[in-house]
């Protein structure tokens, strides 16, 4: 079905929803004083969004807005996956010491349209689209990374991810132009057809596809478009790098998957995917390498970090080169694993980041001293949480890490790619040490006397412990999740 | 014609890209980006004329995206420029490895 | 009852693990005794299943099966044969012992004993999951006990020794983990059933692969994942050059972790080769076994002899004996022959035993000296007769006197290597000298002599230790004896698994 503006209003509710809020809530900082009211009404949005959303589900995939806008379960879940990090952020932000010194008001805006711009990218079906929702995606980050005030690293950090994103983001468009004169169009549909026709240069095909890449890849910080999340990562407020590292991964994730598969690959016999007219062989190495670099590179740069928001942000990197090995083995369980690893690495990820809030609300430090001996400081639960989360992004069993690894590299030994799959282990084993110091430091070393007892933020806790039940409930039992995630797998096919 | 404008369009583009690479000063720098983006802004319109209107409206996203890329750009150098007194990315150096 | 009895052996432990964490963590004695009586069921059960194993047949027995992610085919599948009847009726016997072994923790004593009961399910599992993910989660699930009860309650190099134990076996497992996934999708229909994948074993192919080394050493698939899941275990046994973490481990653990250590993990190796590589990967072993388990076994056997011999430090120096005499176990079952073959297992067993026995006797010297320093005592049988009585028991037992339980399965293991490997065997024989070597050694500085002044006023062992290290004294004479309580356990299905290999032998 393809729908003209009005008639996709009635299918658009969500955002619809959202987009109300963010209206409201823009209203509502002019008049009201209390802010933190708005942080309720924000989460109250969020969830009746949610709510609207999942409603959803069951229509007849279609497009809406002229075949801008694809509605399939592929672009519903990730919208799920969206508000799910924009509840879990808005609540951290709650308990956050640090969100407390900035614009509440403004805070709260910009962080729902960052979701809202996610929305785009993970239903886009246009290259207009996606450049659209990837921009106010950008723009937005760059606000809250620069947000908190009379904060050097945080203004630092800002200008780095500025600068980065806007090398990154023309980098793509300019690749996308290409794709557009050679296609004709801008619209997938038109696309794939011309690709299937085998239009245009193969090397300049295979240029502009590597530009595009480049833009992509910088959202889900593959290695060597990494260079921003670091920096970016220890200068925001921390609420909002935990929403950055899971909800800017999986909208990279979604808008890579929707341009690579849809557009441009063709769905053949069993699941399997066939990239049209693109030199096959030399995209399946390129991708491969890629994977292998960004994994190697994030584990080896997070073994000396100090910061331990800077050794998640090497850490996210690394993830994002496994996440990477879904995308090689071009079938439909490569993809399954990729948005089942996504759903798993909200959880975790979430989690060790309200951890390391905790810890900075209680002693306003984020280096590895500041956790030595947490586990007996008054923050045991914290610290248990922490060590399952740790453990879980390793990928010990029975975490959910775990499975999302082990699909990940059931789906890469039945393509064949045994090397990577010894690579990506042996990756494992490197980042157990980095994960582990930390572990060792909460449980293993003696706090020292100028370590104070560690009070828990109270309105954190609940979160906490719902996503450490979670991240261990879907490690002993994940077939649920699975389930969701193939049902998800449905395309807007052309 | 086409040749022409895609080559000019490549000239503008390897120099934006150039000028980040090189030039040490956040607002130079930041030009360089607008360079590249005026470099798409040309390559879409001279394959307009060829295949299709949709790169013309393509444009006048980008260059919409460009102002508010601008606007924000503008306000972190401003305040990057308050804590430094200086515009030079060298001397930002409280994060890194 | 009866039907779920695997389980219950299991996951009782799990259930006193959660009981104990709702326990106030101030109430130090009841939560050891809690934890004493979860070790029980598992025991008893251990016990009535020994008596009503049925020693005739091959196949798996006390079976029980539940789809578990029916997606992949994973199912929690859990049985036992003689192979690991009897590897389970060690691990609930020493995890009860070693409970009371612990009785002296008094730091953290609820997390401590919630570890130990986590760490008992974990091993349980890993001999009974005749289902490759369960058996990955359950071995997995050993790991992060292991590595903080090491790492918090260990001695001063604890951390380091904790985080290279770690380190060592997660590299074992990932490629494990790999090896496995590739049988799974090499098996048509894909499966992660064990016995299934043992019936399928003439799938796996052997003929070799196009890729470099491969080519030149003429391996196909079936060496090269059989290589995978050996580097797994071989960490494990300890084998030669992956042993290292060994020593570390044993030293910084307190006493009943390195019971369990040399008791049980190590075990966990050599039971893999058996259960996984030899019937999955017969052509592989065939072609594999002389280098990777004769000779490595050899070399272990006098390389882990001679490193204990060069020890001060009494715990280091049972930590390399261990290396040395699971040197055995790799020998022995690389001879397959019914004497080799159960040799090595009953050596698995006795070695579980005695050195549990060493490893509580070095224990409950250092409770009372504060050290393990070999040349720091003289003299001790004259302050401690009792306790020197039971040390003596045991170092009889690991030298292989006659009557003790490792004579029995050392003569089995070089009488079973002698017909294939004569001068392996040779060496091996060699190995037993050096192991009287520094065991008479070890037993002259420290037992005789003229007595350490220092240590006149030594407590005798006391009625805790004596109930920990008097029911393995007893294991080690019956078993010396009469061989057969254990042999007839194993012989069908080790036999079973031996005709597997033979088959392919050249």
């Amino acid at each position: 079905m393809d729908l003209g503006n009005v008639a996709s209003l009635s299918l658009f509710y969500p955002e619809i929803v959202l987009a109300g809020t963010i209206l409201v809530l823009t209203i509502l900082d002019l008049v009201v004083a209390n802010k933190r009211a708005m942080a309720y009404l924000g989460l109250a949005g969020c969830l009746v969004a949610l709510g609207a959303t999942v409603d959803l589900y069951g229509t007849e995939p279609t497009l809406l807005f002229h075949r801008m806008v694809a509605l399939d379960n592929f672009s519903l879940f990730f919208k799920v996956v969206t508000l799910a990090a924009l509840v879990g952020a808005i609540w951290m932000s709650i308990g956050s010491g640090e969100v407390r010194q900035v614009h509440l008001g403004e805070y709260y805006i910009v962080l729902l349209t960052c979701g809202f711009g996610m929305f785009f990218m993970a239903s886009a079906n246009n290259l207009l689209m996606a450049y659209l929702g990837l921009e106010l995606v950008s723009l937005t980050s760059y606000i809250l990374t620069g947000m908190l005030p009379h904060n050097r690293r945080s203004a630092e950090a800002a200008l780095k991810y500025l600068i980065y994103g806007g090398v990154a983001s023309g980098t793509m468009i300019y690749g996308m132009s290409w794709v557009f004169g050679m296609a004709g169009s801008l619209d997938y549909a038109t696309i794939n057809a011309a690709m299937a026709e085998g239009g245009g240069n193969q090397i300049a095909l295979f240029m502009a596809f590597v530009f595009i890449l480049a833009g992509f890849g910088y959202k889900m910080a593959f290695a060597p478009f990494h260079m921003w999340s670091p920096d970016v990562y220890q200068g925001a407020p921390t609420p909002f790098t935990g929403f950055l590292s899971v909800a800017s991964n999986a909208a990279g994730v979604a808008i890579l998957i929707r341009f690579f598969y849809p557009a441009v690959s063709t769905l053949g016999q069993e699941g399997a995917w066939a990239f049209q007219a693109l030199p096959a062989l030399q995209w399946t190495d390129l991708l491969v390498a890629l994977s292998i670099i960004t994994m190697t590179w994030g584990n080896l740069s997070a073994l000396n970090q100090r910061n331990v928001k800077r050794l998640l942000a090497y850490s996210g990197i690394a993830h994002a080169g496994y996440i990477m090995m879904g995308l090689v083995v071009l079938n439909n369980d490569g993809l399954n694993a990729m948005l089942f690893y996504v759903v798993v690495y909200l959880i975790m990820n979430l989690g060790a980041f309200l951890v390391v809030m905790i810890v900075a609300n209680a002693t306003g430090r984020e280096d590895m001293d500041a956790y030595r001996g947490l586990a007996w400081r008054g923050a045991a639960f914290p610290a248990v949480c922490m060590m399952v989360f740790l453990a879980s992004l390793t990928g010990l069993p029975p975490m959910a890490g775990f499975i999302g690894k082990l699909l990940l590299v059931a789906a890469i030994i039945e393509g064949q790619f045994y090397v990577l799959a010894v690579v990506a282990m042996i990756n494992t084993v490197v980042s157990l040490y980095y994960y582990w110091r930390i572990v060792k430091t909460m449980f293993l070393d003696e706090p020292a006397p100028e370590d104070g007892p560690v009070a828990a933020t109270a309105s954190a806790m609940p979160l906490l412990g719902a996503l450490m039940v979670l991240t261990i409930v879907l490690g002993v039992y994940w077939a649920p999740l699975l389930d969701y995630t193939t049902g998800s797998l449905g395309f807007f096919m052309p | 014609m086409l040749t022409e404008a895609l080559t000019t369009s490549a000239l503008l583009f390897v120099i934006g890209t150039f000028g980040v690479l090189v030039r040490r000063n956040a607002i130079i720098m930041f030009l360089c980006i607008e360079l590249q983006l005026n470099a798409v802004n040309l390559a879409l319109v001279a394959f307009s004329r060829y295949v299709g209107v949709e790169g013309q409206v393509f444009v006048f996203f980008v260059m919409t995206v460009a102002a508010a890329e601008a606007a924000v750009g503008l306000a972190i150098i401003i305040s990057i420029f308050r804590h430094y007194r200086t515009v030079n990315v060298d001397n930002f150096n409280l994060l890194k490895w | 009852m009866t039907e779920h009895v695997l389980s219950y052996m299991v996951f009782f432990p799990l259930a006193g693990m959660l009981i104990v964490l709702c326990l106030p963590s101030d109430r130090h004695d009841l939560i050891r005794w809690v934890s004493a009586a979860a070790t029980v069921p598992p025991l008893l059960l251990g016990i009535w299943l020994y008596a009503n194993f049925d020693t005739t047949t091959t196949g798996m027995q006390f079976v029980e099966r539940a789809a578990w992610i029916p997606a992949f085919n994973i199912e929690y599948y859990v049985g036992v044969d003689g192979l690991s009847v009897s590897m389970v009726l060690l691990t609930a016997l020493l995890s009860f012992l070693c409970i009371f072994a612990s009785w002296n923790i008094d730091k953290g004593v609820k997390g401590y004993f919630a570890l130990f009961l986590l760490l008992d399910t974990g091993m349980t599992g890993v001999f009974v999951a005749l289902d490759f993910v369960l058996f990955y989660v359950f071995w997995e699930v050993m790991l992060l006990p292991m590595y903080f009860l090491i790492g918090i309650w260990g001695g001063p190099r604890k951390e380091y020794a904790a985080i290279k134990f770690f380190l060592y076996t997660l590299l074992g497992s990932v490629l494990m983990l790999v090896a496995i996934l590739a049988l799974y999708f090499y098996s048509e229909p894909n499966t992660f059933d064990m016995t299934k994948l043992m019936d399928r074993s003439s799938l796996f192919s052997t003929e070799p692969l196009g890729m470099w080394p491969f080519n030149v050493w003429g391996w196909g698939f079936q060496h090269v994942v059989w290589m995978a899941l050996f580097i797994g275990f071989a960490i494990k046994i300890p084998a030669f050059p992956f042993h290292t973490w060994l020593p570390d481990a044993h030293v910084e653990a307190p006493t009943a972790i390195s019971v369990i250590l040399a008791g049980i993990l190590l075990k966990m190796g050599t039971y893999g080769i058996l259960r996984i590589n030899y019937p999955m990967l017969p052509e592989a072993t065939a072609d594999l076994a002389f280098w990777f388990l004769a000779a490595l076994g050899a070399w272990n056997i006098i390389y882990g002899g001679l490193c204990a011999m060069a020890q001060t430090d009494m715990k280091k120096l049972v930590a390399y004996s261990s290396v040395s005499h699971m040197g055995y176990v790799m020998l022995g079952m690389a001879a397959f022959n019914t004497q080799g073959i159960n040799g090595a297992v009953l050596q698995m067993f006795n070695h579980g035993t005695i050195t549990a026995m060493l490893f509580l006797l070095v224990g409950v010297i250092y409770d009372r000296a504060h050290h393990r320093d070999i040349d720091g005592f003289g003299g001790l049988a004259s302050i401690m007769p009792v306790y020197a009585g039971f040390t003596a028991l045991a170092f009889f037992a690991s030298m292989g006197l006659p009557g003790l339980s490792g004579f029995v399965s050392e003569v089995l293991v070089l009488l079973g290597a002698w017909p294939k490997y004569h001068a392996l065997t040779i060496v091996a024989a060699l190995g037993i000298v050096i192991t009287a070597g520094y065991m008479l050694w070890m037993m002259q500085r420290v037992y005789l002599g003229p007595p350490n002044e220092k240590y006149r006023s030594l407590p005798e062992i006391n009625g805790r230790e004596i109930f920990t290290l008097f029911p393995l004294g007893v294991i080690v004479v019956i078993v010396g004896v009469y061989p057969r309580v254990v042999l007839d356990l194993l012989q069908a299905s080790l036999n079973n698994i031996n005709q597997m290999v033979i088959a392919h032998l050249s």
